[in-house]
């Protein structure tokens, strides 16, 4: 039979094993799903999860799956996925991939939701939960590298509901050992699940695109595993009548390579970006110049006198959706670069409590916000790769101070280290979890190729 | 006030229509479509399709829950009811179709009904109220389709309902729950990101999902809404929102409430007479008419061996150009199948669809002999297509009709009568007699119903003795 793109996807997701995961790909990945419940946990305290949980307490019936940080409460296994995707982009605090997604958080509540739902004598092992996480992250990685557009910070459909609903559906395929067959439907129904457009990011309604793209393929798989099949041909370009590519202008669909001896996952080249503050990713690139800044500032004067600043001039990529010189509420904040720059100017850093609502009405900060010019350099280009940050303090004396960031603590390039990140999960996981329960988890993941039974977790 | 943008202005017109704007042409069109979409979802609760949705549906029962057409044994939350429903109005492809082209009523109707059990505060609901949420939510689908020239041919990127089919569906549930102005606009903020699937799955087992997931969508965004969850309050206005699904977009404001000119008024819907995508119903009229001609030429006889060619006009429409179909999906999909099912069998019906029909060696025989022309003055739009068939036969002579409006199409609306007899067909396959009418008595009479769910027993199956109180008539 000759080979299409969906039925390479459908044959890797099926046939790939623990075998093929690499040392580096287990490793990174461990990183990426001890952050990813850190940041669920700390989710699990706002309140557009407060409105995503009693919505879904409505269906509560068949209820066996957990929701982060409320231990009493379950749910059925979709609407905890939902709840848990709900929490872990809540707060903007998640992981972050090149190209542009976010991609744990689209696949991690799935997974724990659905070794939930097995039962006890099937339930699967850490090894084989590490790898159906892997799977799901790979197809994401490998649909964006179908376009070009994917490179850039996105426009039109925001990435995590494209992508993260495949990559739910084939990592769930995989834990639930569906046939090469119906991973080829689980890819083909999720497809008409995918697709958010951006303008809701930098609203409360965001963090429901990673809520939605792991439930919603969560349910694809489950709607494949009982039979429902779809167009084979989903992820292939049919011409005059669009596939997944749909969303997209320019699409190029490759085949993957089916596992033998060796797969090479594209964790391995490509790690990820975690956050230090819970906050859009390109702010990391201007605060961590704004600090930079400050620092040679107060060498300069002392201390920190914003009355001696006559412009702030931040030089950032072109991204509308990010540039907002006067935030209103918290889901703006975090979508703000003269935010965050302002921010991490007065107070030395960017935490959790910088995006409180007392926090962002400031007066001092907003009189720092008027100061605030941006450029747009044109070698500044909008990508995660590329882009760089730089903050210049152009004071009344005529003196300019500059600060610049190419690589910001975080960034692929410059990967937290264990004590960074197991301070973030620390820090996050406490909100709502006792302390042994929170080193319980640590050392659960630390070691999770070797737990017997992942629903544990 | 005045909204300053097109959402803002799209959440004042949901929330400020009421019972008065309702013209009595709306009243009845809409009333003709509520009849139908019953019909054809009660019909389509025995698909393959279906059944695996309900399978797949029962790991969510709960205490809140609403009527799942044609069964007593079962409910379900009204999420999963408004899916499942949907799912079963569009599991034959037997549901109505509009200019610019979507299936407005399997995205709204599902939702509303569901929604209508389950009311908070155990509220009841008029009949009336049902007709006025069901019109908004197709109001918002014809308007959103008006703001893209992409719109007014068949599709190729996105199937429509699921773009603006889920929109229609929130705006509905959000007019049912009388949520105010801003709700109303986080609803449709709220429901944006869940619109949007690709038409690859159109003409498979997936394609009644889309119905499924826009009533269910449209429903949980509005559900969202109105417990305070919060969008982006442009989202009609910006190229990032719904224009993303277009590649050109021109949003307008709706007019003022004053006398409020309805869509449905100006353009009513088509209406199918078998369960197949709506071009081929130029198709088998033009094919009928054919068979006419050339059995009257040889004594009422059929004589397949005569026939050298059929040649089928039609415009360019790729999804629905099928020389040889497998599955009943892509049977309902192809205009090669319907030209020489109709030629066989001089008319179209549920049956012609089954797997014995397709794949019967007389209509296989005839495929091979078919083929399809696109005359480039054939527009692939629902207003302006046409169908000529044209049979040439071994001693050179040939046949031929030309369909330009079918029946049922809304140049062509179907009478009082068949639609009524549509209904019944479809209904009696899962709901006993008395039921049947009691669904056709309250629907007839549903601006004066003044608890609607006395509709939703009679969808469950259950036959009313208490039927002249509750219709209270």
């Amino acid at each position: 039979p000759e080979e299409t793109v969906t039925s390479s996807f459908a044959s890797f997701i099926h046939a790939v094993r623990p075998e093929h995961l690499s040392e580096i790909v287990c490793h990174r990945s461990k990183r990426m799903i001890l952050d990813s419940i850190g940041v669920g946990l700390v989710g699990s305290t706002t309140h557009v999860f407060d409105i995503a949980l009693k919505y879904c307490l409505l269906y509560s019936s068949v209820a066996v799956s957990n929701v982060y940080g409320k231990p009493g409460v379950k749910l059925s296994p979709t609407l905890a996925a939902f709840t848990n995707g709900v929490a872990t982009h809540s707060m903007d605090f998640d992981d972050t991939w090149h190209p542009a997604t976010h991609p744990s958080g689209a696949v991690l509540p799935a997974l724990l939701a659905a070794s939930q739902m097995l039962p006890p004598n099937s339930k699967p092992n850490g090894l084989d939960f590490l790898l159906a996480f892997n799977v799901g992250l790979e197809v994401q990685g490998r649909l964006m590298h179908f376009s070009t557009e994917a490179h850039n910070i996105p426009k039109r459909f925001h990435p995590p509901s494209v992508v993260g609903t495949m990559g739910s559906a084939a990592a769930t395929a995989k834990l639930l050992s569906l046939s090469m067959a119906q991973c080829t439907h689980a890819l083909g129904i999720a497809a008409s699940l995918a697709g958010a457009p951006m303008a809701n990011a930098a609203t409360q309604a965001k963090p429901l695109h990673i809520g939605n793209a792991t439930r919603l393929g969560l349910e694809a798989a489950l709607l494949a595993a009982r039979g429902m099949e779809a167009n084979p041909f989903i992820l292939d370009d049919i011409s005059g009548c669009s596939g997944f590519s749909a969303f997209y202008s320019i699409y190029q669909p490759k085949p993957l390579s089916t596992p033998n001896e060796h797969h090479e996952f594209l964790l391995e080249k490509q790690d990820i970006a975690f956050k230090r503050f819970p906050a859009h990713l390109g702010m990391h690139w201007v605060v961590d110049a704004a600090l930079s800044v400050r620092n040679l500032f107060i060498n300069y004067a002392g201390s920190f006198s914003p009355s001696l600043i006559r412009t702030i001039v931040l030089k950032i990529p072109v991204s509308k959706y990010i540039n907002r010189p006067f935030p209103n509420s918290e889901h703006q904040a975090r979508h703000s670069f003269q935010f965050n720059a302002c921010t991490a100017l007065l107070d030395g850093e960017v935490g959790l409590s910088s995006f409180t609502e007392s926090s962002i009405h400031r007066q001092e900060l907003r009189e720092l916000l008027h100061k605030v010019v941006v450029e747009h350099p044109e070698d500044n280009v909008a990508n995660f790769d590329k882009m760089y940050g730089e903050v210049a303090l152009l004071l009344k004396s005529g003196d300019v101070l500059t600060g610049k960031c190419d690589t910001f603590y975080g960034h692929w390039r410059k990967p937290l280290s264990r004590e960074s990140l197991l301070k973030k999960f620390r820090s996050n996981a406490s909100h709502v979890l006792p302390e042994e329960k929170v080193e319980t988890i640590i050392t659960m993941v630390d070691n999770l190729e070797n737990l017997s039974d992942s629903s544990q977790l | 006030f005045l909204p300053q943008t097109i959402t803002g202005n799209f959440a004042n017109v949901i929330h400020g229509l009421n019972t008065n704007h309702l013209t009595d042409l709306i009243i009845q069109r809409s009333k003709r479509m509520i009849l139908d979409t019953l019909g054809v979802g009660l019909l389509g609760t025995s698909t393959e399709v279906c059944q695996k949705v309900k399978q797949y549906s029962k790991i969510y029962s709960s205490d809140i829950s609403s009527t799942i057409w044609g069964h007593l044994d079962f409910r379900l939350p009204p999420l999963y009811a408004a899916f499942v429903n949907g799912v079963a109005v569009h599991s034959m492809d037997f549901d109505d179709t509009w200019h610019p082209a979507t299936h407005p009523s399997g995205a709204v109707l599902p939702a509303v009904i569901a929604l209508s059990e389950a009311f908070p505060q155990k509220k009841k609901i008029s009949g009336l109220d049902l007709l006025l949420a069901f019109n908004v939510g197709i109001e918002v689908q014809g308007r959103l389709l008006h703001f893209s020239s992409e719109a007014r041919n068949i599709p190729k990127r996105f199937h429509p309902p699921t773009v603006v089919g889920t929109m229609g569906s929130a705006a509905a549930c959000a007019k049912l729950l009388a949520l105010n102005q801003m709700e109303c606009k986080n609803t449709l903020a709220i429901a944006a990101s869940y619109a949007g699937a690709p038409l690859a799955n159109a003409a498979t087992q997936t394609k009644p999902l889309h119905i499924g997931n826009a009533a269910k969508h449209g429903l949980e965004a509005a559900c969202l809404a109105s417990q305070g969850l919060q969008g982006n309050n442009q989202i009609l206005d910006m190229e990032s929102g719904i224009g993303a699904f277009y590649t050109d977009y021109n949003p307008q404001t709706l007019p003022t409430l004053q006398s409020y000119p309805w869509l449905l008024d100006r353009q009513d819907v088509a209406i199918k007479r078998f369960p197949a995508h709506l071009g081929t119903h130029w198709v088998a009229d033009a094919a009928s008419s054919v068979r006419r001609k050339l059995v009257k030429n040889s004594d009422n006889l059929l004589l397949l061996d005569k026939i050298e060619k059929v040649i089928v006009k039609v415009p360019e429409v790729k999804y629905v150009n099928r020389p040889s179909p497998n599955s009943e999906h892509e049977a309902r999909h192809s205009f090669q199948f319907v030209a020489c099912s109709a030629l066989l069998d001089g008319s179209m019906s549920v049956h012609s669809f089954t797997s014995d029909n397709i794949q019967r060696p007389a209509l296989q025989e005839l495929l091979c002999k078919t083929q399809l022309q696109h005359p480039s003055d054939n527009k692939p739009s629902f207003e302006s297509l046409y169908c000529e068939v044209t049979v040439l036969l071994r001693d050179g002579s040939t046949i031929s009709h030309r369909c330009d409006t079918f029946y049922g199409h809304w140049r062509k609306p179907l009478t009082k009568e068949d639609l009524e007899k549509k209904f019944q067909s479809n209904a009696s396959k899962v709901l006993p007699a008395e039921a049947i009418e009691g669904i056709i008595e309250t629907v007839y009479n549903l601006e004066k119903v003044e608890d609607c769910s006395v509709l939703s027993m009679f969808l469950s199956g259950q036959s009313a003795r208490v039927l002249p109180e509750k219709l209270h008539l």
